[in-house]
């Protein structure tokens, strides 16, 4: 066997290919298994499917661990794997995680079918998967497509629930409308340079301008072409960040998903998003006409002013989360634009850190939407510190991990974004992110307070924690995972803050690969 | 290459205005697959201009994913309709501040 196999042409190659995709294989095998448990209708109704999906991300993990140090390449370059796939691969495998851990409390509460949902959700991690280590603009477009539709379905996944089917419908039409700007982009950028890998883009336009980091125009006639194109690639980009003009179906979309999709959305596709956006924009945006950092930096401008008035304005809490999302997205593009090598550890290690925060903030509105509370009006939450002393101190921690209170990760991200974003001298750029976030802890601490101290005539608020229920859990309906869930979140918002070495060193490694290229 | 180029460019605004425009949702998931198209046009021209196959490659993989967009996007808009009664988008209004 050992023998015929490279004589076949080609089989060499596309056995280092498999490798460059293992962790991704691993995921999406998962994914059919469970799929197939839909044919057996015994198991189908049990938990196996939630049980094989966090076996699945966890064997996926392991691989990504075992394959990093390596450079990987595969598919005729249009797939890499090297430290920046490691960072993020592992942040997205966390973020499904805890999305796999907190549905299923939810999901039971509806007369949906299990093994579908948690197949799809194992389909949308491999999706941004290879988002992230796509190397090609046809596989940027699929992979983004890939994710996307993942997402549609998700989000309008409890049939019958009129709420969940209009956030679909808008996010799906919105989102097709992004992604046809995303390949309309493409088409330019390919008129330019007539390259569809962005390592082959990168080596064309550095041999061809004189000027790097300059203003020159590329070619006569092309250098129009390249900016068109990133232009509209950015919308399209844009869209799936949320950033401020193209935010319009963050908060349906979030408002009406199921919760724990929310939270996907606002994690894993938004930490995809981000990832490959900041490749492009390190192998292609230097080469340009325009200057982008100046597109860039009214984007994260406007992201951060609307998303933060727009919080304030809502009580509701999904939909506060949403906007409070966009704002976070205007934070993180803060570090992009400081770029440099430490703008950009920075940037990963805010997303990371991004992640626990709002994945832990949605866990809690998880329990509460299953609790005796039910609503999602902030109102409601009125005196539940009191009821529920563990769960609302993680919230209340979160919170302040999102407002960027010291001694949580959140504040070292906006610490490490600020600072390399200063060195670059954005200066107004950063005092105006810093205004806007004292400015949005208003909204945040407005949680805590709402929580702590109700209003004096609500009459129905005890003071005194049910007894003999661990952690303040009252109802039944709440399991160990969905505790395990906020933990996690808890312990790595907790130890970003406090040792945040460890993750810098991990952020500082993965941007250092990204940079080589 | 150019002409080609603004050809496809009417029709991306052709589609982007339909969907921004029209309130039918089966016609606004028209003017969205005639965006995609568009784009398609583009790449066909490009690709043919520069001699390459890498756009026609493209093509293809659109047109695929354009197929798998469809089947969802129908799914959703009949589930939306069995709801509603209506395909109309302005009846879409349950979401709010």
């Amino acid at each position: 066997m050992h023998n015929i196999m490279p004589v076949i042409y080609g089989l060499n190659s596309l056995e280092k290919s498999m490798v460059s995709i293992i962790p991704e294989a691993v995921i999406i095998l998962f994914a059919f298994i469970v799929l197939f448990l839909t044919f057996f209708e015994k198991i189908a109704k049990g938990k196996n499917s939630y049980y094989l999906s966090l076996i699945g991300i966890a064997f996926s993990i392991l691989y990504v661990v075992m394959l990093s140090g390596r450079n990987l390449t595969g598919f005729y370059g249009s797939v890499v794997f090297n430290g920046y796939d490691v960072f993020l691969f592992i942040a997205i495998l966390l973020s499904g995680f805890l999305t796999v851990l907190v549905s299923k409390d939810y999901i039971e509460n509806f007369d949906v079918p299990y093994p579908e949902y948690y197949s799809i959700i194992l389909f949308g991690i491999s999706a941004m998967m290879f988002l992230v280590s796509s190397n090609n603009l046809i596989m940027v477009f699929i992979s983004l497509e890939f994710m996307s539709i993942c997402a549609y379905i998700l989000t309008g996944y409890i049939r019958g629930n009129t709420r969940s089917t209009e956030a679909a419908l808008k996010y799906l039409i919105l989102g097709t409308f992004a992604s046809a700007f995303l390949i309309f982009g493409s088409v330019f950028i390919y008129a330019a340079v007539g390259h569809l890998n962005l390592n082959s883009i990168h080596s064309y336009l550095e041999s061809i301008s004189y000027v790097k980091h300059g203003s020159a125009p590329v070619i006569s006639g092309m250098g129009e072409y390249l900016s068109i194109g990133l232009l509209l690639f950015t919308v399209g980009l844009a869209f799936k960040m949320s950033l401020f003009p193209f935010h319009a179906w963050t908060p349906d979309a979030y408002d009406g998903a199921p919760t724990p999709i929310t939270s996907f959305m606002a994690t894993g596709i938004k930490v995809a998003a981000f990832a490959i956006f900041l490749r492009i924009y390190i192998l292609i945006y230097n080469f340009n006409v325009i200057n982008f950092n100046d597109i860039l930096w009214v984007l994260a401008v406007l992201s951060m002013t609307f998303g933060n008035i727009a919080a304030i304005l809502s009580s509701n809490i999904k939909r506060l989360l949403a906007y409070s999302s966009i704002a976070q997205a205007g934070y993180i593009l803060v570090g992009i634009i400081g770029g440099g090598f430490y703008g950009y550890s920075g940037t990963l290690f805010y997303l990371f850190a991004y992640i626990f925060m709002t994945a832990g903030a949605f866990a809690v509105v998880i329990i509460f939407e299953n609790s005796d509370i039910i609503s999602l009006d902030i109102k409601k939450y009125s005196g539940v510190g009191y009821k529920y002393p563990f769960i609302s101190a993680a919230m209340a921690f979160f919170m302040l991990s999102l407002a960027g209170i010291p001694v949580t990760g959140g504040f070292m991200g906006k610490f490490y974004v600020f600072s390399a974003a200063v060195k670059s001298g954005y200066y107004w750029l950063v005092f105006i992110a810093l205004l806007n976030s004292a400015f949005a802890a208003y909204y945040y601490i407005k949680i805590i307070v709402k929580m702590y101290m109700p209003d004096k005539e609500d009459s129905s608020v005890s003071y005194i924690a049910p007894e003999g229920k661990d952690f303040g859990i009252v109802n039944g309906n709440i399991s160990e995972g969905i505790m395990l869930a906020v933990i996690i979140c808890l312990f790595f918002t907790l130890i970003m803050g406090v040792y945040p070495q460890l993750f810098i060193n991990f952020a500082n490694y993965s941007a250092a690969s990204l940079c080589k290229i | 290459m150019n002409n080609y180029l603004i050809v496809a460019g009417i029709i991306f605004c052709i589609g982007a205005l339909g969907v921004l425009m029209r309130k039918n949702l089966i016609i606004v998931f028209m003017s969205l697959e005639l965006m995609f198209n568009a784009a398609n046009l583009g790449f066909v021209a490009v690709s043919n201009r520069l001699n390459l196959i890498s756009g026609d490659v493209f093509v293809i993989f659109v047109m695929v994913v354009a197929a798998a967009e469809a089947a969802v996007a129908l799914g959703i808009i009949v589930a939306f309709y069995r709801e509603k009664g209506t395909v109309d988008m302005d009846k879409a209004n349950e979401l709010k501040n």
